[in-house]
């Protein structure tokens, strides 16, 4: 419980500064997250003694039962060792952040400061997490975060948009490969669950599987943690604000990695290819990025390098057979963290005093930076492995458990040496001597005094866990290690290790005294990783350009391709549906279906016309003949209601589709008609011979749907028998648009006011220099005529129909909507027993609305239908259809039950929840029609976009 | 008489594809029109029984003769506004893209080729 707080609390306070934090000073935000972060980290600490005396306490809240999913925690001394690590950093790094944005705009530092906490969330969460999923999400969260905070300055820094893009594809892409391995570990376990995954003893290891999950884990953990050959995106990502560079990059997101293969070892470690694959990969980690670290001229890129050597030693150390390493891993985290944490907020002292992180520009800083040196050197010594210093107990450690082979202990001291010649040059070139550049020497700023406490925190801190391990980091790194483990900071004798330790410390010094020499020996160029992303991008786009030259960008030809597809697909498989077409029967019976099949035979012929016809007002209004017709068609099926609404859509779309015409000018269209008829002979045989094969294909799946049409036996007889007694309405089609498939009815209408929301926004987009703003709860405002005649005119219906001069069209038009809305009405409250339902009535009023556009105009009809506001009536349906569907809930019921007044009943109208659900209907429709009217009829003309 | 709906659902959907694959576009969107259309021909054709009444029941909940199938005209009741709708989408879209590319000949308009 504890442990789910601390993660919510982070994501809390990350959300509340965020939201205030531009309000307030920079200093006083990170002082309030320091004080979030250092309550967290005792409340955590408050948890070590359970957590060694139980082993670990698991949290689990319940998130899709019916999957099996579950919010899980787990905290055990490895978790918890990390929290540590997280929260005690976290409170540095926030104090120091704070000053660090002291000169910059407060929403920004609110801005950094709510990510950095959003980030601890996420990686307290992963390091928490208790099934494979909350691991998961937790990973591909921290590697967004990242993303951000290394793209923070993006917007004016090109580096910085690459360094992120490129750590977001390294990390993220491992955590895909991540993804399938913990799937594969559930499928192979059994369970999503770390308590059981983890007590599966040698099931993993034996399983065939093993290798393939064992590649996967590591895939995620080496990319994460920065392992040759996925080293390059560290350094890249240095272009993040230094405090997230120390937070993320060296002290935490980066040791996830490590935290991965810790909590698998247990289940996964111990076999000849996962200790081979992880001392391979981690020594060569440690030597590469202790090499390259000693020729980085930038302070935070040498930095990075040499944390990628230090993630490389831990990855080696996890890897050790039994366990061997534990002890040092654990060790080596938390003194990496403090020393290298601190060094990093220093280089950012440094970059914000002098402007400058190269090296060979500065230079005697200990006169000016009095309290950054001190820091430096503690920390420096530390990294170097100088007693008291704690990173000397991690060092003799490392040693000692490396001790056993000697190509291991070879490699560990000539990187331990590297790293003191490194630990050498950043205190002495840094800080002694004379500043280089004169420049520098001129312009120093002077820092916020306070700016130094961070660093200074954690150099104190080095020390003191130093001096006082025992008691201090003990019990931590017993309960991490699963097993007690007593810390000493001296050796108990002269032995091996410490004489490796001297001779490291006396080779560093070595290597950094002959420091002008080596520098001149810049090696052969070698291949980086780095250089092949770049490749594989480039590659990619090229790809990407190469495809591009397949498209003419002709949408007819994509048609046909796609069109040509279907048909050839069809032609396949239309042999072996033919056989199951002998059950066809050609009956005809009666008069009724005589009458259906000469209505067939107008709605193919008027559907030809409109393709014949040269003309696109005749085209048109064939085409509307032909759906009238098939809405004659559902008269006689009998199906009243949809022919209702068959022959009111029809009506709607013939309307929609002149208003088109008289949108496009009429030279275009007529210009464009003129190349229909003058295609070519060979075009035309191409188009026909593909309508034809689709044409049949579509045929004889009609008709095998037809000849498997269900036996009588079908749900349909159910609805036919509880329409009245469940919904009390007599008309069955309308108990199941509003009862029994009510569900599908809110989605429809809430498609249906999209849709119409889409046409507004197609219609009414942003321009280049001109904006027409749509604001759904105010009119638009209309556009002033003006006496350009260049200026986009008002919409003229008159070039069509002309009807406004009409007095009696006028007058016909003004009653109309009225009228129309009390029909509508009448079909809502007598539409239980009778033709017609919400659909009809929305369709209706809406022509009524669309009856109005064409006599009058858009500005006319904006003027006298002032009361209706389209956009708002969608929203206002829809809230109805869902509050009615939501109100049974609160009486115990179920969504969208039924519920009647039984026994009120006014002039034959029976109120139900159906009703409220038809006026929804109604409003959205309406609202929906009204908003499509308004948007093609509008006078705005869209510029080229 | 429904094998001749499922014949005429084929004719009207040559009809609207060869319709959609004019260059120009106004009449390419009434082939989606006719699309729609034959759709909804198709759908009230595989309906499970062959009525004789509008399936209304009386006060009694007595159906009359042979009512036809519910289910499917309360698909198509749904299926006819929903495509009013997406044709409404289409002709925004056609309205505004003549008016970009000043043409409603869809093979002036080639921003897409590489």
């Amino acid at each position: 419980m504890t442990f789910a707080l601390i993660i919510a609390a982070s994501f809390l306070s990350a959300l509340v500064i965020g939201l205030v934090g531009s309000r307030l000073r920079s200093t006083l935000q990170g002082w309030l997250l320091a004080l979030v972060m250092g309550a967290l980290f005792l409340l955590a600490l408050a948890h070590l003694p359970d957590v060694s005396e139980q082993g670990m306490t698991i949290f689990s809240v319940p998130w899709v039962p019916a999957l099996g999913l579950n919010l899980t925690l787990y905290a055990d001394g490895l978790a918890l060792l990390f929290v540590l690590l997280v929260t005690s950093i976290g409170t540095a790094v926030m104090i120091y952040a704070g000053y660090y944005f002291a000169h910059d705009d407060q929403a920004e530092a609110a801005r950094f400061l709510a990510l950095m906490m959003a980030f601890s969330g996420s990686m307290l969460a992963l390091v928490l997490a208790g099934n494979v999923f909350t691991l998961f999400i937790a990973w591909e969260a921290t590697s967004l975060i990242s993303f951000l905070l290394i793209g923070f300055k993006g917007k004016k820094d090109e580096s910085a948009r690459k360094g992120a893009s490129q750590a977001l594809v390294i990390t993220a892409g491992g955590g895909l490969a991540l993804l399938v391995g913990l799937l594969l570990i559930s499928a192979a376990t059994g369970s999503t669950e770390f308590s059981q995954i983890l007590a599966s003893g040698d099931l993993l290891r034996e399983h065939p599987w093993y290798t393939a999950i064992a590649i996967l884990l590591m895939l995620g953990a080496f990319t994460k943690s920065a392992q040759v050959p996925f080293h390059f995106w560290l350094p890249g990502a240095m272009s993040a604000p230094t405090p997230a560079s120390s937070f993320l990059h060296s002290a935490t997101m980066v040791k996830a990695g490590i935290y991965l293969l810790a909590r698998f070892s247990p289940v996964m470690g111990d076999t000849n290819f996962w200790v081979t694959m992880l001392v391979g990969f981690g020594l060569a980690t440690m030597a590469i990025g202790a090499l390259l670290a000693l020729f980085q001229k930038d302070l935070k890129a040498a930095l990075a390098y040499a944390t990628i050597s230090q993630l490389g030693a831990l990855v080696a150390l996890i890897g050790l057979p039994e366990g061997h390493g534990i002890k040092a891993a654990m060790l080596g985290v938390i003194a990496h963290a403090l020393y290298k944490c601190a060094l990093f907020l220093v280089a950012g002292g440094i970059d914000h005093a002098t402007g400058t992180r190269l090296m060979d520009r500065l230079g005697g800083l200990w006169t000016r930076m009095g309290g950054f040196a001190t820091v430096t050197a503690l920390a420096c010594l530390s990294m170097a492995g100088v007693p008291p210093l704690l990173g000397f107990v991690a060092k003799e450690s490392l040693l000692e458990a490396m001790e056993e082979q000697p190509i291991l202990i070879v490699l560990t001291v000539i990187s331990a040496a590297l790293t003191v010649a490194l630990a050498l040059i950043l205190f002495w070139d840094v800080f002694m001597g004379t500043t280089r550049d004169a420049h520098v020497r001129e312009h120093f700023h002077v820092n916020p005094r306070l700016l130094v406490a961070g660093p200074g925190i954690l150099a104190a801190a080095s020390l003191i866990t130093g001096i006082g391990i025992e008691p201090l980091l003990s019990p931590p790194v017993s309960a991490a290690a699963g097993k007690a483990v007593t810390l000493h900071l001296l050796p108990t004798g002269f032995n091996l290790t410490l004489l490796l330790s001297i001779t490291a410390l006396a080779s560093g010094a070595v290597i950094f005294a002959t420091r002008e020499t080596w520098r001149t020996w810049i090696g052969a160029p070698v291949i980086t990783g780095a250089q092949v992303y770049q490749a594989v991008i480039g590659g990619i786009e090229r790809a990407g350009d190469l495809v591009l030259k397949t498209q003419n960008g002709k949408i007819r030809s994509y048609l046909l391709v796609i069109l040509t597809t279907v048909a050839a697909l069809l032609l396949m498989i239309m042999p072996g549906e033919l056989s199951s077409l002998n059950r066809l029967t050609f009956n005809i019976g009666g008069a009724s279906d005589v009458l259906k099949g000469l209505l067939l035979v107008l709605a193919l012929s008027a559907a030809l016309a409109s393709v014949m016809f040269r003309q696109h007002l005749l085209a048109v209004l064939s085409l509307g003949v032909s759906g009238y017709t098939i809405g004659g068609i559902f008269l006689l099926e009998p199906a009243p209601d949809v022919a209702l609404v068959q022959f009111l859509v029809e009506t709607l779309a013939t309307v929609l589709l002149i208003l088109v015409l008289v949108r496009t000018s009429e030279e275009e269209r007529k210009k464009a008609m003129e190349r229909v008829w003058s295609q070519s002979r060979r075009g035309l045989i191409r188009d026909v011979v593909i309508s034809l094969t689709i044409g049949v294909g579509v045929t004889i799946f009609a008709l095998a749907a037809v000849s498997h049409r269900p036996t009588p036996n079908t749900i349909s007889n159910w609805y036919l028998a509880n329409a009245l007694p469940e919904v009390g309405v007599n008309d069955v089609v309308g108990a199941i648009v509003t009862d029994f498939r009510g569900m599908d009815t809110i989605i429809e209408i809430t498609v249906f006011g999209m849709a119409s929301l889409g046409v507004l926004s197609i219609l009414t987009r942003q321009s280049p220099g001109r904006v027409v703003r749509v604001n759904l709860f105010k009119r638009t405002t209309p556009v002033q005529e003006s006496a350009a005649p260049a200026e986009p005119k008002e919409f003229q219906p008159a070039n069509v129909l002309n009807p406004r001069d009409n007095p009696i069209m006028r007058t016909v038009a003004a009653l109309v909507p009225p009228f129309a809305i009390m029909l509508a009405l009448a079909q809502i409250f007598y539409g239980g027993s009778a033709p017609g339902d919400g659909f009809t009535a929305g369709v209706i009023s809406g022509l009524a609305i669309a009856l109005s556009y064409v006599v009058y105009g858009y500005e006319e009809t904006k003027r006298r239908l002032s009361w209706l506001h389209p956009a708002p009536l969608i929203g206002a349906g829809l809230t109805l259809a869902l509050a009615n569907a939501i109100f049974p809930l609160l009486t115990g019921g179920s969504f969208l039950e039924h519920l009647s007044l039984e026994g009120v009943s006014f002039a034959g109208i029976h109120l139900a929840s159906t009703t409220v659900f038809e006026i929804a209907i109604w409003l959205t429709v309406l609202g929906g029609v009204s908003t499509i009217m308004d948007s093609l009829s509008h006078p705005e003309e869209v510029e080229t976009l | 008489m429904n094998t001749f709906f499922a014949i005429a659902t084929g004719v009207m959907f040559a009809i609207g594809v060869f319709q959609l694959l004019r260059r120009d576009l106004i009449k390419a969107a009434m082939g989606f029109n006719i699309l729609f259309t034959a759709v909804n021909l198709l759908m009230l054709a595989v309906g499970a029984f062959n009525g004789t009444s509008a399936a209304y029941v009386d006060d009694a909940n007595q159906v009359v003769g042979q009512p036809s199938d519910p289910l499917v005209q309360a698909l198509l009741l749904t299926a006819v506004v929903i495509s009013f709708g997406s044709y409404a989408v289409l002709l925004g879209f056609l309205a505004v893209t003549s008016r970009r590319f000043k043409t409603v000949d869809g093979d002036e308009m080639r921003r897409l080729s590489g």
